[in-house]
């Protein structure tokens, strides 16, 4: 019970504090102009181009790329808003000397840790899934296009934004706020280069792709937030019988998209990850003097 | 023939906390008992801090044990029936008054009407009626004091733990405060406060420890730790050197104030001795205009007692 009311508190949190409205006002305006914008582009490239059928094609063909990026950019932004909102969850609390009358009352250090986990989950799952929504609906009404398997992407981006939340859970219940923020982000920046240098080096050198590949699988382990990120893409494509006819590249195998989905073993490995992290914060927390 | 049996409140036995290679206290055992106010004493770094989070849980001791209500610490229960206001309240700021309470009372698992009424009660206990939905933000630091204490009681603990209560308070403030205790302990409340202000807690105890460099001192009732010599305070007329040598014949010291050579300050081994002294002046022909036990505070008792441990141990804190 101590759990929901903590939960209650940290959303009730979230809408009072500035930062939170700021950011609520700032999706609008960047939903909107995205409308606009791709309004103004897909008008002028129709105006260019008046072929009936062909037309209808490229348009769903372009509204395939243009999702990919708009996601690319709700993944960046929630991954962002993770780091930001919740690295100061637990040390935060701690610094400002507001757990001090928390902790006596009749509540488990347990409880508070996860509840507060909760609530950051909940805003964190919630923002996510209305600004995934948003750009979804947005590009489907200018382009048609509205990618068949969005609900496993949404899927795949919530558990990155989950795991980056673990760690960030994590370094709270270690570190100072600025320390746990500076590592989290240098993680989910740093992760993506895995990505890169292993498609550079399967065209320079291939002979060495099988050691890169090993430190990748080992990087998504420490961090899968970028192998989840290419999972939500491989969801978002259509089918890859429809590559041709869409006049969309035949692979998708980049540094940023994955024609594959994730591996089965990553995923459980995700889920596990997006509850050890936390469960490892509320042990460490249940010893940390205040 | 009924007998009343002491319970205690606080037991702590054997307490030592260890941060890193600093031993903040070592070996701290005392008993506080159901319903007395016990002041807790010691200057800056002495340790009070470090046994009144040990005692709420937010510290976890090193070695030893503590028994709250005759709980441990980690009992949940237990905690439903005790309140406590740290130093230095710090609170969220973007809380209403009426909000922090309604938060805390659901966290003691208060709910309803119940809740609603408990916090007017306590709002106005703490002379904060009308600013129920005013930002803590917005409140100064004898208000923090004071919304603090509010949930601090807002349970109705058994036992309520108070650290530098008075420390943002104006007099008036303190005054208030000083009432609220009177009135908490009178019904029945124990009360644990760690306190700078001597002459409260003197006013307030029933049993005082006094804590140095992570030992405790002396510990008990504040009259049964006056263990020096009785002092009178003796105003006469003449003082000359026949007087003071046959005062000094009876007494173990004689003083004479500085300022007022009326005035001498005669320490003996038993306050019997008043009539003694009495004697002395009426036979070396001098007036008598005053005799009367010198009055020895609360506070001259802790420097005393703080002095003579500096004296004992000059260095800091222990190493491990």
């Amino acid at each position: 019970m101590g759990l929901l009311f903590i939960t209650r508190f940290t959303l009730l949190e979230a809408i009072r504090r500035r930062l939170f409205l700021a950011v609520v006002i700032l999706s609008i305006l960047i939903v909107t102009a995205f409308s606009i914008l791709l309004s103004i582009v897909i008008n002028a490239s129709q105006g260019d181009n008046n072929n009936g059928n062909n037309t209808q094609l490229q348009l769903l063909g372009a509204g395939v790329l243009i999702t990919v990026l708009a996601i690319w950019m709700v993944y960046l932004l929630s991954s962002t808003l993770t780091i930001v909102f919740s690295a100061n969850m637990i040390s935060g609390e701690v610094d400002a000397g507001t757990f001090a009358v928390i902790v006596p009352k009749p509540l488990t250090r347990v409880e508070i840790v996860l509840g507060k986990w909760l609530g950051y989950a909940l805003i964190v799952c919630t923002y996510t899934a209305l600004l995934f929504l948003s750009f979804l609906v947005v590009i489907y009404r200018q382009t048609g296009y509205w990618p068949t398997d969005a609900p496993y992407a949404l899927g795949m981006l919530e558990l990155g934004t989950l795991a980056l939340l673990g760690i960030t859970t994590l370094g709270s219940s270690l570190v100072p706020t600025i320390v746990n923020g500076a590592i989290a982000l240098m993680l989910f920046i740093g992760a993506p280069t895995a990505s890169i240098v292993q498609y550079i080096v399967k065209f320079i050198n291939p002979s060495s792709q099988q050691t890169v590949q090993n430190i990748t699988t080992v990087i998504n382990l420490i961090i899968p937030t970028d192998a989840l990120w290419h999972g939500a893409t491989f969801y978002l494509l259509p089918p890859a019988a429809d590559f041709a006819l869409l006049d969309l590249p035949q692979n998708f195998n980049t540094p940023f998209t994955s024609g594959q989905p994730v591996a089965p073993a990553l995923l459980v490995w995700a889920a596990l990850y997006c509850i050890a992290l936390p469960a490892l914060a509320a042990l460490r927390f249940q010893h940390r003097d205040l | 023939m009924t007998q009343t049996y002491k319970v205690p409140a606080i037991e702590v036995q054997g307490l030592r906390k260890v941060y890193r290679s600093l031993v903040a206290v070592d070996d701290v055992s005392f008993v506080m008992y159901r319903g007395e106010a016990f002041g807790f004493l010691g200057p800056n770094g002495a340790g009070k801090s470090t046994v009144v989070k040990i005692l709420t849980g937010l510290v976890a001791p090193t070695k030893g044990t503590v028994r709250i209500l005759g709980q441990p610490v980690s009992n949940l229960e237990m905690r439903r029936r005790i309140g406590y206001l740290p130093e230095l309240p710090t609170f969220h700021r973007w809380l209403r008054a009426k909000e922090f309470l309604a938060f805390h009372g659901h966290l003691y698992g208060m709910r309803g009407m119940v809740l609603e009424k408990r916090c007017r009660e306590v709002l106005e206990l703490v002379g904060l009626a009308g600013r129920d939905n005013q930002k803590l933000g917005t409140f100064s630091k004898g208000m923090m004091q004071r919304i603090g204490l509010a949930q601090a009681i807002l349970n109705r603990p058994e036992l309520v733990l108070l650290d530098e209560l008075v420390s943002g308070l104006d007099p008036v403030g303190q005054r208030d405060m000083r009432d609220l205790l009177r009135k908490l302990k009178s019904e029945g409340m124990s009360i644990f406060l760690n306190s700078h202000q001597l002459a409260d807690v003197e006013a307030l105890c029933d049993s005082v420890a006094i804590i140095n460099e992570g030992h405790i001192l002396k510990v008990g009732a504040p009259q049964s730790l006056f263990d020096e010599a009785p002092v009178f305070e003796v105003r006469t007329n003449p003082v000359n050197k026949e007087l003071l040598h046959r005062l000094g014949s009876i007494a173990l010291s004689v003083k004479q104030d500085e300022e007022d050579p009326c005035l001498l300050y005669i320490e003996v081994q038993k306050e019997e001795q008043a009539a003694e002294i009495a004697e002395v002046v009426h036979a070396c022909g001098s007036l008598l205009y005053g005799l009367a036990p010198h009055h020895r505070s609360l506070e001259q008792l802790f420097l005393r007692t703080i002095d003579a441990s500096r004296q004992r141990a000059p260095v800091g804190f222990t190493q491990p």
